[in-house]
């Protein structure tokens, strides 16, 4: 009994502990996200979204608008919080509402941390950011180029 | 006497000792975090007598001006480095008044982002003692962490970082402005990084045609729209009308210039566990030499009103 009551006060002191420490969804997730886009990527924007979770079935959406150059060979990279469960998703439109990319490719049934956008057209688009399932959680995405 | 010595087992001391190393490291964080507050107050409400009221801007573009996106676009088109495509830092104390500061801090927010794209940390102290000093000038020099870029310029050390840090640094002031009712001072910064960068690029292609650099000159069009409409905002006020009436003047050039587009559906692949998607809707400039020519001069004009070269 006592065998087990050691391993026990441990996790509990742990847990305690854990909850007392600083959560990571702050700058600190930026800066870890943007020094790991990989090699030859130059960081150019962050995009931090902290989402309740969804109610009465709408999902809650981060958006931003931003301007991409023809020519250019962009990085977008998604990085979440380690503190919530909410898995994050990013999605690219073009001005015309129609999507360009996902970290969340449909045709695969797969999640990716990053896709990689080959731009021919300079024009306004939207970075959308959720979480699957209106979940509660938080993420930043990570827009750099390629070179 | 037997001296009978009380022994805590060895399970509760580690719990306290645990408990004790806990309540420690939240003691830290909070005073951490109460000190960084007792910061942005004090600097929120040493801003309050600098606030210029204004309508914030909505949801303008995030990167309307990137200090580093036009600089690595004209490395990566092996144009050699050159110092005189950048201003001189010394020139700081031309700027006086806040909109001058502001406008004057985005250019030389582009200039440390050439610098740093082409890796010239011999230079880059310059350019970050002025930016320190013109944005302590607008309060907003929390944002620069100078002591590390100074550390990784003076020893050319993790090049990566030191841009990373340069323009998160540019990103999370623009950021503090807008939500502190301070957009004009914003849009300011970003019209500055957007002129020097156009300086640049013109300059390049005016010494040496380039048809890459040539066609993001012509794209431009779109970016000067959107900052022309978001200066508006502001023209009630001379500065802002005077920038404003310049602008107008590259803007007439823009309006001759069209701009086609062919659509297609993007292509997806998967390449080494990565996502890669080619565009296939592209973007077409007909731009003439002619109107390239009066865009180099029209910049080149207002560029160096701007950093009062000809005072």
């Amino acid at each position: 009994m006592k065998k087990l009551l050691i391993p026990f006060i441990f996790l509990l002191a742990l847990s305690a502990f854990s909850f007392q420490a600083k959560a990571q969804c702050n700058d600190q997730l930026v800066n870890t996200c943007a020094l790991n886009v990989g090699d030859n990527a130059t960081y150019i924007k962050d995009f931090k979204a902290r989402l309740k979770a969804s109610k009465r079935g709408a999902l809650p959406i981060a958006s931003y608008a931003i301007v991409l150059n023809k020519g250019t060979h962009y990085r977008f990279t998604v990085c979440n919080a380690i503190e919530f469960e909410g898995e994050a998703v990013l999605q690219l439109y073009d001005e015309n509402n129609n999507m360009v990319g996902s970290t969340f490719d449909l045709a695969r049934g797969k999640d990716f941390k990053a896709f990689d956008l080959m731009a021919r057209k300079t024009a306004t688009y939207k970075v959308f950011i959720s979480f699957k399932g209106g979940a509660e959680g938080c993420a930043v995405g990570i827009l750099s180029i390629v070179r | 006497m037997i001296k009978k010595t009380f022994k805590l087992p060895i399970y509760v001391v580690l719990f306290v000792a645990t408990i004790l190393f806990a309540f420690v490291v939240s003691c830290n964080n909070d005073s951490e975090e109460s000190k960084i507050d007792d910061e942005l107050k004090a600097v929120t409400e040493e801003d309050e007598s600098v606030l210029d009221s204004e309508n914030n801007m909505g949801d303008i573009m995030e990167n309307l001006s990137s200090p580093v996106e036009m600089a690595a676009l004209i490395k990566d088109n092996n144009v050699p480095f050159s110092l005189k495509y950048l201003s001189n830092p010394d020139n700081i104390d031309n700027y006086s008044t806040k909109f001058e500061q502001a406008l004057g801090l985005g250019i030389l927010g582009a200039d440390l982002g050439y610098l740093n794209i082409y890796n010239r940390t011999t230079y880059v102290m310059r350019y970050i003692s002025a930016i320190s000093k013109l944005s302590e000038a607008l309060s907003i020099n929390q944002f620069f962490d100078f002591e590390t870029l100074k550390r990784l310029a003076t020893n050319n050390e993790n090049l990566d970082s030191l841009i990373y840090i340069s323009t998160s640094s540019f990103n999370r002031m623009d950021k503090y402005l807008r939500e502190r009712n301070r957009a004009d001072q914003s849009i300011l910064i970003i019209t500055g990084v957007w002129i020097e960068a156009m300086y640049q690029a013109t300059q390049v292609v005016k010494e040496k045609h380039n048809e890459k650099i040539a066609e993001r000159i012509g794209e431009q069009k779109l970016i000067l729209s959107e900052l022309i409409n978001t200066l508006k905002r502001y023209q009630s006020k001379k500065a802002f009308k005077e920038l404003l009436d310049d602008l107008a003047e590259i803007n007439k050039i823009y309006d001759k210039i069209e701009i086609d587009y062919q659509v297609g559906e993007p292509e997806t692949v998967e390449i080494d566990g990565r996502l890669i998607i080619m565009q296939n809707e592209t973007s077409i400039v007909n731009m003439s030499a002619e109107q390239l020519n009066q865009i180099i001069s029209i910049i080149e004009s207002i560029r160096n009103k701007r950093i009062q070269l000809n005072n």
